[in-house]
């Protein structure tokens, strides 16, 4: 088979001409592993969840998914939950924040000048957090590296960068704007395939340009135009060589025009869903984040019929059942697009290996409160989907108030990461959480 | 103005040849080609051209004959060189002068032409700008100076909080736990303050900004909605955050600076930067105005150089990585310009707005084709790419890139038409270092450039503009040869208090030296050559012992050794550019008035010596130590001239400094320079070779010719064998005024007819 740089040795260019058919390559180097591929996806959802609609009353294998959970039944015996598991950081910064900021580094925020309530003002994380460790820690590596490594999704987030909007880091005090936007995702995974289409298209018009005109052109300066065209030529021939090599691959179409509008969250949620599958059957990365609007999250689900802002409404007394109604209805709501997200990933095959998406990738779904009207670290609503890490799945566990950083010890592990320790180490003192 | 309170001494004298030659004849140079073809030719073949075996190079130069002479005489034939001396030496120069030797006779053999270029590099990116400028709008930096700020006693910016509106010249401010304002503001707890204008940037280059704080803030440089630097959340201990931009130079760009501090001990804001050739300091007043601006599209694709190889930039040659460029760069424009187009056209709906876009894009093609589409172009270029794309953004795409990597976007008079759009581009091109704005295509659609009067007007307006004063600017930038002077370092012990901060001040205080001389009226040139003022701050005079009243950290015009010292000659920058670690440079000094000022084609030397190092010789002066070294006949040739030129500055150190001893001799600071014409000129100091050189018909032949070939890129010679000395003429007869210079290139240029 013809490597890209032998059709370049093929068609004599300059050695400097080979960055452009790297740079332009969606597809530059997959990863030529033959092992099995991993993958992690953290769902995020805000303000808590609704205890009594949401934690199963058994535990073990056999138990009963509550409403809350109830999208996910057709996926109940891939289906992990896990109460009992709770964000222990203390320090600055009120609860949301240190949920949000806390939830994925295990680690304090930084003393700085973001106040809410009337804790402490609060900065960023003051450390790395999982998804950004697990993707050096595959970027490091031949057999598992990949194009971009991790993706950072969003729906909804707030354009302001603060402590309640950003949850992924790369490292102390550098938190990672997830993209909203789905074309802007798009341009960033297609981008460059975009224009090489492009490029296509009009530089054979060019070519016929310059040939036009060096017929009208003195014989010195015709020189100059037949040796542009020479490299106008090549450049065509390179690109249109890259693009059959390129069509196996999966290029998603987007429905045009969707608005970043609070209505439209359900139709920008699916794309942007779909783009993280498409991402993952091209390989384009092995861990990601997908944020549905942020800490402290307003969202108006109008299509559920509900006219009150989600923060708001997870303020109210559990004696308020009427909002506790409308709570439920709105954490199914999420539930749901895990459920979409699921399917998603247990219908698409795994390109070149054996079973679904589904079996090499696990979903964390996050939150960064245990419930919303007391503001409790206790119980975060975790749940894992998915087969990814080989857990020992379709259970309801019960943990003894443990801190978060075991269980994100064992998703590291379960990557084969060992780390001693992840976020603030005396949290980590009792090892990763056994996940069977 | 200085300038003139001043008379120009003319102490020196000229001081005619010691031989003079018979006024040439046939008889002479009949003689001189004899000999040439008995003793000369077997090395330097028959017409000077080289032979491969001997001396490969080919002889040509600006040596006077009489220079040539003396040359032949004392060197020549190697080994032998009693064999021509006297008349015959002098026959054989007349004889080479006129068959191959001078630039004339150079003109005449290979005669100069004007040849198809592209775009340079500069001009890419500023025609680039300018196309979308065109559909927005652009701005001037007007007069006032500095930014508007507006101090809130919340930490948000509302106007219900807004306590205080002025302009502040510099963002540097160190409140403590203080608040700025006891009575409007009462807590210092918390408070914000927006600064909003525009930053003036006068050089092309990255510029690398910091905000200082110890709270929170955030800094948008051209462009409203993304922050460049985002420190609005304080973390933890980092009180700098940096962030860098691509700008170009004779453009203004909008700038805001958020800022806020809450329920922290202390309170400070610094809005820094580290310009091109400068260091990390507070963006001084100067650079920055109240006035508002639009957002610009600067592309920062990187390209490979343009060539130089005849001593200016042009676009003569492309290569692969030019074209790779181009491509790199039109992809940039087009995922930049995208976004930007939701205001540039906005529309009801996707058809009206297709068609709308459809309109913006025939337009864009006109803009960068510099006129009119024809039928075939609006067909190839716009129509084609909205009937084949899917959608309406991929079809604007497409026609961007398509316009982008067209030749008739990246060459300069492509089609060989000469018609008003031509003169159009060329004036602009020539004036501005880009395209034709819409007024001027407009101007050439309206017939107004068919008329000289009506090219001179449009000329007027370029010329004047700010633009067209940057590019004056930077012309004089690449006269002074400045980007061979970066990074002056100088010896530790021998001038410890020389530093960075030292030398980055004395390249503000030059370029505001040609900031005067080209905002200056007709006296620009004089200012440059002759001004017995300087632009010093406190540092700088801290360090050169002057008397100062003024502003700490402010730049302001003061008569440092006025007796001593005038112009660019003696600038403390340029004489430590040209200078060593620890010693003067006469030979660097002498080159650069030799060959940038004067304008003598210079040869490398023949062997690459190395210069004698001062220890080895501790008793000598560095004049004496220099003469020395360059008194071989091999070298005195060139240095006799470089050299005594050099010499009238050595009274400074190499740090600029005035010293009147050297190794416990008196300096000697008396020089002289042989004229083209064969006589001398003879001069004592700074002063004196200043009033030489402004005066001297060379260095108008230089500075005119330089000016020409950075402007129209094109060889001279190539626009009549009299160019250069018409416009030397020319600027000679007005006052020395570089702008009617600049004029009166601009219409020769646009005005000549394609050979």
């Amino acid at each position: 088979m013809n490597t890209r740089r032998d059709f370049v040795k093929q068609l004599g260019l300059a050695s400097a001409t080979l960055p452009f058919i790297s740079n332009l390559s969606v597809f530059g180097s997959p990863s030529s592993g033959k092992a099995r591929k991993q993958r992690l996806v953290v769902m995020f959802s805000p303000n808590g969840t609704v205890p009594w609609d949401f934690w199963p009353d058994e535990e073990g294998s056999d138990f009963e998914l509550k409403r809350i959970l109830q999208p996910m039944a057709e996926f109940k015996d891939r289906t992990l939950i896990m109460k009992g598991v709770c964000d222990k950081l203390k320090g600055d910064g009120d609860r949301h924040m240190r949920g949000m900021g806390c939830m994925l580094t295990g680690i304090e925020l930084f003393p700085g000048n973001i106040q809410g309530g009337s804790d402490t003002p609060a900065g960023w994380a003051s450390g790395i957090s999982i998804d950004q460790e697990l993707k050096n820690f595959l970027q490091a590596n031949d057999q598992t590296r990949t194009r971009f490594g991790s993706l950072e999704f969003g729906v909804m987030v707030p354009d302001r960068a603060d402590t309640w909007t950003r949850m992924s880091y790369t490292g102390a005090n550098k938190p990672i704007a997830p993209i909203d936007n789905p074309y802007q995702m798009f341009k960033k995974l297609y981008g460059q395939m975009k224009d090489r289409q492009h490029l296509t298209s009009i530089l054979d018009d060019v070519h016929e340009d310059l040939q036009r005109l060096s017929k009208v052109i003195g014989k010195e300066d015709r020189q100059l135009l037949q040796e542009h065209a020479q490299f106008v030529r090549a450049m065509e021939q390179q690109l249109q060589a890259g693009d059959t090599s390129e069509l196996n691959h999966v290029v998603p179409q987007l429905s045009a025009g969707v608005q970043k509008e609070n209505d439209n969250i359900p139709q920008i949620t699916k794309m942007q869903m779909d783009l993280l599958v498409n991402s993952f059957v091209n390989d384009f990365a092995r861990t990601a984040t997908f944020q549905i609007t942020n800490s402290v999250g307003q969202p108006k689900m109008s299509w559920l019929g509900i006219d009150e802002s989600h923060h708001t409404l997870s303020h109210e007394p559990d004696s308020n059942k009427d909002a506790h109604e409308q709570l439920t209805k709105i954490n199914t709501w999420y539930c749901e697009q895990l459920a979409y997200l699921t399917k998603r990933l247990a219908e698409t095959p795994e390109p070149g290996g054996d079973g679904s998406l589904l079996d090499n990738t696990l979903i964390l779904w996050s939150n960064e409160l245990g419930q919303g009207n007391n503001h409790t670290l206790d119980n975060i609503p975790f749940v894992m989907v998915g087969n990814g890490l080989d857990f020992e799945m379709g259970r309801s566990l019960k943990f003894p108030m443990v801190p978060h950083n075991r269980m994100l010890m064992s998703i590291a592990h379960g990557f084969g990461h060992h780390l001693e320790t992840f976020g603030k180490p005396e949290l980590c003192a009792d090892g990763p959480l056994d996940l069977g | 103005m200085s300038v003139s309170e001043k008379p120009i001494l003319l102490v020196l004298a000229i001081v005619s040849a010691p031989f003079s030659p018979a006024a040439a004849d046939d008889a002479t140079r009949q003689k001189g080609e004899m000999i040439f073809a008995e003793q000369c030719s077997g090395c330097h073949g028959a017409a000077g051209e080289g032979t491969a075996d001997n001396y490969p190079n080919p002889l040509f130069g600006d040596k006077p004959t009489i220079d040539l002479a003396e040359l032949i005489s004392a060197t020549m034939p190697e080994g032998e060189t009693e064999l021509c001396t006297g008349d015959d030496a002098v026959a054989v120069a007349e004889w080479m002068q006129s068959a191959f030797y001078s630039p004339k006779a150079q003109a005449r053999i290979h005669p100069p032409q004007k040849r198809l270029s592209r775009l340079t590099v500069s001009q890419y990116r500023n025609c680039v700008a300018d196309i979308v400028e065109s559909f927005t709008s652009s701005s001037q930096p007007g007069d006032r100076r500095g930014l508007t700020a507006r101090y809130y006693k919340s930490r948000r910016f509302r106007d219900k909080d807004k306590v205080i509106e002025r302009v502040e010249p510099v963002v540097d401010f160190d409140f403590g736990a203080a608040t700025p304002d006891a009575e409007k503001i009462p807590e210092a707890e918390e408070f914000s303050i927006r600064w909003e204008g525009s930053l003036i940037v006068a050089e092309t280059g990255w510029y690398e900004f910091a905000l200082k704080t110890e709270n929170g803030g955030r800094l948008f440089v051209n462009d409203p909605r993304t922050a460049l630097i985002d420190a609005w959340v304080k973390s933890g201990y980092d009180t700098e955050y940096r962030g860098s931009l691509f700008l170009l130079a004779g453009r203004i760009y909008p700038l805001r600076l958020e800022w806020f501090t809450f329920k922290e001990k202390t309170a400070s804001v610094g809005l820094w930067w580290k310009p091109p050739h400068g260091f990390d300091q507070p963006i001084p007043a100067r650079h920055l105005t109240p006035r508002t601006s639009t957002q610009l599209l600067v592309v920062n694709t990187p390209f490979p150089p343009d060539d130089r190889s005849d001593g200016y930039i042009r676009g003569t040659s492309v290569s692969p990585e030019w074209d790779e460029a181009t491509t790199f760069a039109a992809i940039e424009v087009v995922d930049k310009l995208w976004p930007m187009l939701r205001r540039i056209v906005p529309g009801k709906d996707l058809e009206e707005r297709s068609e709308r876009l459809k309109q913006f894009c025939s337009t864009f093609a006109t803009r960068a084709f510099r006129r009119p589409l024809s039928e075939h172009e609006r067909n190839v270029y716009v129509d084609r790419q909205f009937e084949t794309a899917d959608t309406a953004e991929d079809a604007v795409r497409r026609c961007i890139l398509a316009v982008l990597k067209s030749p008739r976007f990246l060459y300069r008079e492509i089609r060989g038409e000469n018609d008003s759009y031509t003169r159009a581009s060329r004036l602009s091109f020539a004036l501005v270092d880009s395209l034709p704005n819409a007024d001027l295509l407009q101007a050439a659609e309206k017939g107004k450039l068919d008329s000289d009067k009506g090219v001179r007007e449009q000329a007027i307006r370029l010329v004047n503009s700010y633009r067209g004063q940057i590019q004056l600017h930077r012309f004089l930038r690449v006269w002074l040869n400045l980007e061979r002077l970066e990074d002056i370092a100088k010896d530790a012990q021998a001038f410890p208090h020389f530093t960075p901060d030292i030398a980055a001040d004395l390249r503000v205080s030059l370029e505001l030296l040609l900031d005067e001389a080209v905002s200056g009226d007709e006296d620009g040139f004089q200012t440059l050559l002759t001004s017995d003022e300087t632009w010093v701050n406190d540092r700088m005079a801290a360090f050169y012992n002057i008397g100062l009243q003024q502003d700490a950290g402010a730049f302001g015009k003061v008569a440092f050794e006025p007796d001593l010292r005038a112009g660019i000659v003696s600038h403390p920058y340029l004489l430590s550019g040209l200078a060593y670690q620890r010693t003067s440079s006469p030979i660097h000094r002498g080159v650069f008035l030799s060959r940038g000022i004067l304008g003598r084609a210079l040869k490398p030397p023949p062997d690459s010596v190395a210069p004698l190092p001062p220890d080895l010789s501790p008793s000598l002066t560095t004049r004496e130590r220099v003469g020395k070294q360059t008194s071989p006949a091999m070298c005195a040739g060139c240095h006799k001239m470089i050299n005594s030129l050099g010499f009238a500055l050595e009274e400074f150190d190499a740090v600029g400094r005035y010293r009147e001893t050297e190794k416990d001799k008196q300096i000697d600071v008396s020089g002289h320079y042989r004229l083209r014409t064969g006589e001398t000129a003879e001069f004592n100091g700074a002063n004196e070779l200043a009033g030489f050189l402004v005066q001297s018909q060379e260095t108008h032949r230089s500075f005119a010719r330089q000016l020409f070939h950075h402007m129209v890129q094109q060889p001279i010679l190539a626009f009549g064998p009299q160019s250069i000395d018409e416009l030397a003429q020319f600027f000679a007869d007005h006052q020395l005024s570089m702008k009617k210079l600049m004029m009166e290139i601009a219409c020769r240029a646009a005005e000549h007819e394609q050979p």
